[in-house]
């Protein structure tokens, strides 16, 4: 059989090009394959809960608690269909395995790019793919928004109404565009099939061609080689083929993990939609994203309130808070391989602390971010009595400036200290065998 | 003997390729368009969908007492959500609450705590008042500020705003201040004065004009 497939496929082609493509043997080397298969776990878990899911946000009687005749108890049918999944059996589970795996995908997506910056992977021939990296993570936390909304309980529908602002503070087309993107003025009729489509169809389809595109040329380009492939095969590939040394460990990897998120979703309730009940005009309390949304939605907290008349436009600090700041720190991100001018290709993952600088940008990068997430809990700070009113927003704007500085300088402090102490090392080792020479 | 000009009759590959996709591009652009303009669809301006009208009644909006009328015995010092309630065409009464931006907060202070910029004609006996429970940032609903009583506070970015000087705003990034409703008192019931007095979310000033318009137009 092998061989009538091999004449009319080519298996033998494929296996030399793709089957027998070597992985570098070092453990932050499995994040991007993590992220890979939580996207397939999440297709899968999403396809299976599509099939109980009403998209429609119009009214009907909640079967579980219908009210009476001339008083009916009427629920957007989005919310309803999630009810009535949560009552079937594991659908709870199946729901909570979905939002797992989501949460950790897009960290396990972070962590990965953070071992890319670090080792300096994105230098050049592979700056296309760090773009292509970046987009995943941007199109990612899209598609994890709209996945909020599906439920359409309260929370969800302050969530939409959020994004719908955000969306309509752009200057001049604001309204136009949040009205295309929504399906009319919030919460139009047709807001649930809209994002429903956006959620199971254009976003996913969007992350699929992405990571085939990222794969594509990670096998083209191949990985950066560790440091010890340097010592062992200079400017050799060295590692292990995917068939059949890599299979294996991936699939212990993937089951592994598939029983990490069971355990997580079988312990730890995710969103609760009864809890939240339908839409209402009661606001929620402390309403918070995602956590990897949090700086966003810190940097609106805090951000003074102001509005500018340009031509007819309006600037407000919604737009400058959620879309402008947003934008520069992405684009930020996205201008790294460009700040890199070396014309030689890279082949091995560099040690981070011969690169102080760099290192130091990232933390101090990461301190700005993990400050503004903190600056999201404000409201929990204020009520906590750690901050007062009055001097929450001083506080954390001068936090905001002096972590980042301080992490940028303990960071360089402490590469420059590990550094001489290997120098010292070093010297003695040559001193102790020069000794040992004579 | 002739010479040839050396000439190649046929376009390359290359140029081929290049004007195919470049031709792909403006086809797929100007189709995009086309599709992005069938995206938004036409708003129709329902009876439940407009502000509130001179002459509405406020009713409840919150779950457990949707829809009773609001007594002015019930106001205090809290908060109370509430929504206009008008008539439809066949003169039945019709609770506004198509366009969830109209949800109202109402407020009754001790006579003389509520000052300017609030307009007190717009109050009743500069004790009672009301505005759009609307955080003009993003929109969302506006609480009672748990820190400090007598203030509001918006939970989505902690907005914050004072009711008794106009809900100006005192904390967080909301731009402009809640619109004030004219309200007056008939009998125990809290009717609607007149139009919001100034653009409440998500109007600009020129977009409330307009909608303002054509309420006009369309009760006349
Ligand atoms: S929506 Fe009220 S503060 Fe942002």
């Amino acid at each position: 059989m092998n061989q009538w497939l091999d004449e009319r496929l080519h298996i033998s082609r494929l296996n030399d090009k793709f089957l027998r493509k070597a992985f570098p043997v070092h453990h932050s080397f499995f994040l991007g394959e993590i992220t890979l298969f939580s996207l397939i776990i999440l297709i899968i878990t999403g396809i299976v809960l599509a099939l109980s899911y009403e998209p429609s946000n119009s009214l009907i009687v909640n079967s579980f608690d219908p009210g009476t005749a001339d008083k009916p108890n009427l629920i957007p049918a989005a919310y309803h269909s999630a009810l009535k999944m949560n009552a079937m059996p594991f659908g709870d589970m199946m729901r909570r395995v979905h939002h797992w795996t989501a949460n950790i995908m897009v960290a396990a997506a972070v962590i990965h790019m953070m071992r890319i910056y670090f080792t300096g992977a994105f230098k050049k021939p592979r700056e296309i793919n760090w773009w292509i990296g970046m987009l995943l993570l941007i199109f990612a936390a899209l598609t994890a928004v709209t996945g909020y909304i599906l439920p359409y309980d309260n929370y969800a529908y302050n969530t939409v109404k959020v994004v719908y602002g955000i969306a309509a503070s752009v200057p001049w087309v604001g309204s136009w565009l949040a009205q295309a993107a929504f399906a009319g003025n919030f919460p139009g009729d047709g807001i649930i099939p809209r994002i429903y489509g956006y959620h199971i169809m254009l976003l996913p389809g969007i992350l699929l061609a992405l990571t085939a595109a990222h794969m594509l040329l990670m096998i083209k380009q191949k990985h950066t080689q560790p440091q010890y492939a340097k010592r062992i095969a200079y400017k050799k590939i060295v590692g292990v083929p995917l068939l059949t040394q890599q299979t294996p460990i991936m699939l212990m990897l993937t089951l592994l993990f598939a029983g990490i998120i069971m355990l997580f979703s079988a312990f730890i309730p995710v969103h609760p939609v009864e809890f939240f009940g339908p839409p209402s005009t009661t606001p929620i309390e402390n309403i918070k994203p995602d956590w990897y949304l949090l700086w966003v939605f810190g940097a609106l907290a805090i951000i003074p309130s102001f509005e500018f008349h340009i031509l007819g436009g309006i600037i407000g600090s919604e737009f400058v808070g959620a879309i402008l700041l947003p934008t520069v720190v992405i684009g930020a991100m996205f201008a790294v391989p460009m700040l890199d001018r070396s014309k030689d290709n890279n082949y091995y993952a560099e040690n981070p602390t011969n690169h102080p600088v760099r290192l130091a940008i990232g933390t101090s990068f990461m301190a700005l971010l993990i400050i503004m997430s903190v600056a999201g809990y404000k409201p929990d700070l204020i009520s906590a009595n750690v901050l007062t009113t009055a001097n929450a927003n001083t506080v954390l704007w001068i936090l905001m400036f002096v972590v980042p500085a301080a992490t940028y300088f303990a960071t360089i402090g402490i590469v420059r200290g590990i550094r001489a102490l290997r120098e010292a090392d070093e010297r003695e080792s040559l001193s102790h065998s020069a000794a040992a020479d004579d | 003997m002739t010479r040839y000009r050396k000439q190649d009759p046929e376009i390359t590959r290359r140029r081929f390729i290049n004007a195919a996709m470049g031709t792909t591009a403006t086809v797929g652009i100007v189709s995009l368009v086309g599709v992005l303009g069938t995206a938004n669809p036409v708003f129709r301006l329902t009876r439940d969908k407009m502000p509130p009208v001179e002459g509405d009644i406020l009713v409840h909006a919150s779950a457990s007492k949707e829809g009773e009328i609001i007594k002015v015995s019930e106001l205090s010092e809290q908060l109370i959500r509430a929504w206009p309630m008008g008539k439809d065409k066949e003169g039945n009464n019709l609770i506004r609450k198509g366009d969830p931006n109209n949800v109202l907060a109402l407020y009754r202070f001790p006579k003389g705590q509520i000052i300017a910029p609030t307009n007190l004609e717009a109050t009743i006996d500069g004790e009672i008042v009301a505005y759009s429970d609307i955080c003009t940032h993003a929109g969302c609903s506006v609480s009672d500020d748990d820190q400090t009583e007598g203030q509001m506070k918006c939970p989505c970015h902690s907005g914050q705003y004072d009711p008794k000087r106009g809900c100006k705003v005192v904390g967080g990034p909301p731009p402009r201040p809640l619109a004030q409703l004219p309200i007056k008192q008939d009998g125990d019931k809290l009717v609607v004065a007149g139009f919001f007095l100034e653009n409440p979310y998500p109007f600009t000033e020129s977009e409330w004009e307009a909608r303002k318009e054509a309420v006009k137009a369309q009760l006349a």
